[in-house]
């Protein structure tokens, strides 16, 4: 197992500890080669962070909007189906 | 169906009562999904105003396109590949240049002959949550911002969403292995632009 081919693999397991020969091969070589180790790290980090990252909860206006729209759609279409094109239906 | 049944339905179960008019049923659906969609939306275009158009968006789609709804696949499944679509959409009508960058260079490890590559020094421990600077907030909104629209889809929905190769390639209409690759390079052109910031050396000198 090379470098190269534990970068390519290591991405694609990541923290699936899969019992494969090529998961085992891999594990082998992060085990005697820091450089791979701390690159598997990082990416491990990064991903974390990310992860971590907050997205913001639905704003209550939008919430009622999209209510509002919906409601809009369900009686329009039902007036005439498959009339409008997608962008008719918003606030 | 009774507000009880609607608390307690499968999606499946919402989208067979939605299609047949049932007004209250997709109303639960939106409802149940609502926070999902925007989320979402927001982790791909960071930017409130454009998750909200997306939000209104999809789920006009959806209900549009209900009838087409076969259920082969999970409904959510089937949600996700509305709302990646109308992300793509947006993003790509502002950065048509996006497509023209394949991010080749990091299908190699970093410090080898082929890599031009930023070397792979330790990283130090990344900061709890709660920790993260406004520095550090500003460094990831930039380095994902600055993704190629293409990869960041497959990264949020593999690595933020928690959703499988295989059902991000079917929302996506990849293969698995081009959602691999296409995530390979997208976890690398993230972690080199954290790089230096992640790096002590580098973070003693600012």
């Amino acid at each position: 197992m090379t470098c190269k081919k534990t970068y390519r693999y290591i991405c694609d397991n990541l923290d699936e500890r899969l019992d494969s020969p090529r998961c085992r091969q891999i594990r082998q070589h992060l085990e005697n080669c820091p450089k791979c180790r701390a690159y598997l790290d990082s990416i491990k980090k990064t991903v974390a962070l990310y992860k971590a990252g907050i997205a913001p909860d639905i704003p209550a206006s939008a919430h009622r909007r999209l209510m509002k729209t919906i409601d809009t759609e369900m009686s329009h279409l039902q007036k005439s189906p498959a009339r409008r094109s997608p962008q008719t239906g918003r606030r | 169906m009774s507000s009880e049944q609607l608390d307690t339905a499968t999606d499946r179960q919402l989208v067979r009562a939605a299609k047949t008019g049932d007004k209250a049923a997709f109303t639960s659906l939106v409802r149940r999904y609502e926070e999902t969609v925007y989320r979402f939306s927001f982790k791909m275009c960071r930017d409130r105003e454009k998750a909200e158009e997306t939000l209104q968006d999809t789920f006009v789609n959806v209900y549009r396109k209900l009838g087409t709804f076969d259920g082969k696949s999970k409904f959510s499944t089937w949600l996700y590949a509305i709302v990646t679509n109308n992300c793509l959409m947006k993003q790509r009508r502002r950065k048509m240049q996006d497509l023209e960058d394949p991010l080749e260079e990091y299908d190699d490890p970093p410090g080898t002959d082929s890599s031009r590559r930023r070397s792979s020094a330790r990283w130090d421990e990344t900061p709890a949550d709660q920790l993260i600077t406004k520095e550090l907030r500003s460094l990831l909104d930039r380095a994902i911002d600055s993704l190629p629209v293409d990869y960041r889809v497959v990264f949020v929905l593999r690595d933020v969403e928690g959703r499988s190769n295989e059902e991000t390639a079917k929302i996506l209409h990849l293969s698995v292995e081009a959602t691999k690759s296409r995530l390979r390079r997208a976890r690398a052109f993230l972690r080199d632009k954290l790089h230096p910031y992640m790096t002590s050396r580098e973070r003693e000198r600012r």
